[in-house]
């Protein structure tokens, strides 16, 4: 490291200092937070699990993903579209590109591929708690796919691209769990359209518990605990499609250099 | 003493986010190779996640404040002791997304920055211009009548 870098960083750090030591005395005062909550914040949170008045209610006590998934649903669906378009678009950068099986004999040593085999049905169990408990702990789809994601990231490192690709994680089974994934969130969404359409009842779209006009509902307890009817299978697609999608992305990033090359000029077999 | 602290070290957080800012541009526009500015870029979006969570933010006196769960949701009463010390809720929902969105899109430009490498040798953005700069001559020569 050198002094000019040390320099800059201390420098960085007393403008931080000083500036916010001018912001507190000066006209503009310290940074305005608030020690109530804004109304919108305040209607979420008294409405979330609320089964007296459950045509605001998404019957979920976990704010976030009865925002994320209930309130402000249609908007999710799309950011979700977003994600898997980018990771359509880091598959089509590598379109053609074939693992051929059998070339390295790669992978980390002995201690480090037991530990992993070890340590990789933990952290897939992990991800499905995270994802299953959506609804009422902080978490849900997308950290608990992110999660899956994780192990196989690890595996990748630890073994190689053969390994995985011998275990049946290849690029078209993650391809088809990712459509699952966004096929089920999309039946989700209009499940209770369909119904409402065949026994001539009115209903809405992302529609979760009863609202007011429609009186279907997602069965909104299992055994007793509440299951935020329908976060309960947007969390178990979303994850599913995001931890396909992101290995699927992470499996393609890595490809070998020979044969992404070897596509690249042409030469690659289709 | 702690009325004066706190609100001190929640401007310097505040104020730290904004030049964290500054710095993740500068590194977007000032800094010649991709694999750099994909770094800033990633900078940048975590500093403006961590802005948002921040705006959520509120003092609850006397106690850390709650996450927006309510754990106590089989009394009706749960709900409203839980307006009193949780945070705001939607921030939080929409930097959920951003987050994951953003994993994927880093992605798609970590692997156009290795096309790029693949097929140009070089990722620094001046070494390109001139790459382009070179094709360009040749192309104009082939299509003069």
């Amino acid at each position: 490291m050198k002094v000019t870098d040390l320099v800059v960083a201390a420098s960085i750090v007393a403008l931080a200092l000083l500036l916010s030591y001018a912001m507190f005395l000066g006209g503009i005062g310290p940074v305005p937070v608030r020690s109530e909550l804004r109304t919108l914040a305040l209607n979420y949170i008294l409405l979330t699990y609320n089964p007296v008045k459950v045509v605001y209610s998404a019957l979920a006590p976990e704010g976030v993903t009865a925002i994320v998934w209930d309130y402000r649903g249609l908007d999710t669906y799309f950011e979700t579209a977003v994600m898997f378009l980018a990771i359509i678009s880091v598959v089509a950068l590598t379109h053609g590109c074939k693992v051929r099986i059998g070339l390295g004999k790669g992978g980390m040593s002995l201690i480090v591929k037991t530990t992993t085999r070890v340590l990789m049905p933990l952290i897939v169990l992990a991800g499905i708690s995270i994802t299953m408990h959506g609804w009422l702990t902080p978490g849900g789809g997308f950290q608990g796919g992110a999660t899956i994601a994780v192990a196989t990231v690890l595996a990748l490192v630890t073994y190689s691209i053969d390994t995985l690709a011998k275990h049946g994680i290849r690029k078209r089974v993650l391809l088809a769990m990712r459509s699952t994934g966004l096929i089920g969130i999309a039946l989700t969404a209009v499940a209770l359209l369909i119904i409402g359409l065949a026994i001539g009842v009115n209903a809405y779209i992302f529609q979760n518990q009863k609202r007011i006009g429609s009186p279907l509902a997602f069965p909104a307890y299992f055994s007793g605990t509440p299951t935020g009817g329908s976060l309960l299978f947007y969390n178990l697609f979303e994850a599913f499609a995001v931890s396909a999608g992101l290995s699927l992305a992470i499996i393609v990033t890595s490809l070998r250099e020979k044969e992404v090359k070897e596509t690249l000029r042409g030469e690659g077999v289709e | 003493m702690n009325e004066l602290i706190i609100p001190y070290l929640l401007t310097v957080v505040f104020v730290s986010f904004v030049i964290n800012l500054v710095i993740a541009l500068y590194g977007i526009f000032a800094r010649p190779t991709l694999v750099k500015k994909i770094i800033a870029l990633t900078i940048f979006s975590d500093s403006l996640n961590s802005l948002a969570i921040f705006v959520g933010y509120r003092v609850v006196s006397g106690r850390v404040p709650a996450p927006p769960v309510v754990v106590n949701y089989t009394s009706p009463q749960g709900p409203a002791q839980l307006a009193k010390v949780a945070v705001d809720p939607l921030p939080q929902a929409l930097v959920l997304t951003a987050i994951v969105i953003g994993l994927a899109v880093t992605l798609f430009m970590v692997k156009v920055t290795m096309q790029v490498h693949r097929v140009y040798g070089t990722t620094s953005v001046r070494k390109l211009e001139r790459i382009e700069y070179v094709n360009k001559e040749e192309k104009s020569e082939g299509v003069v009548e």
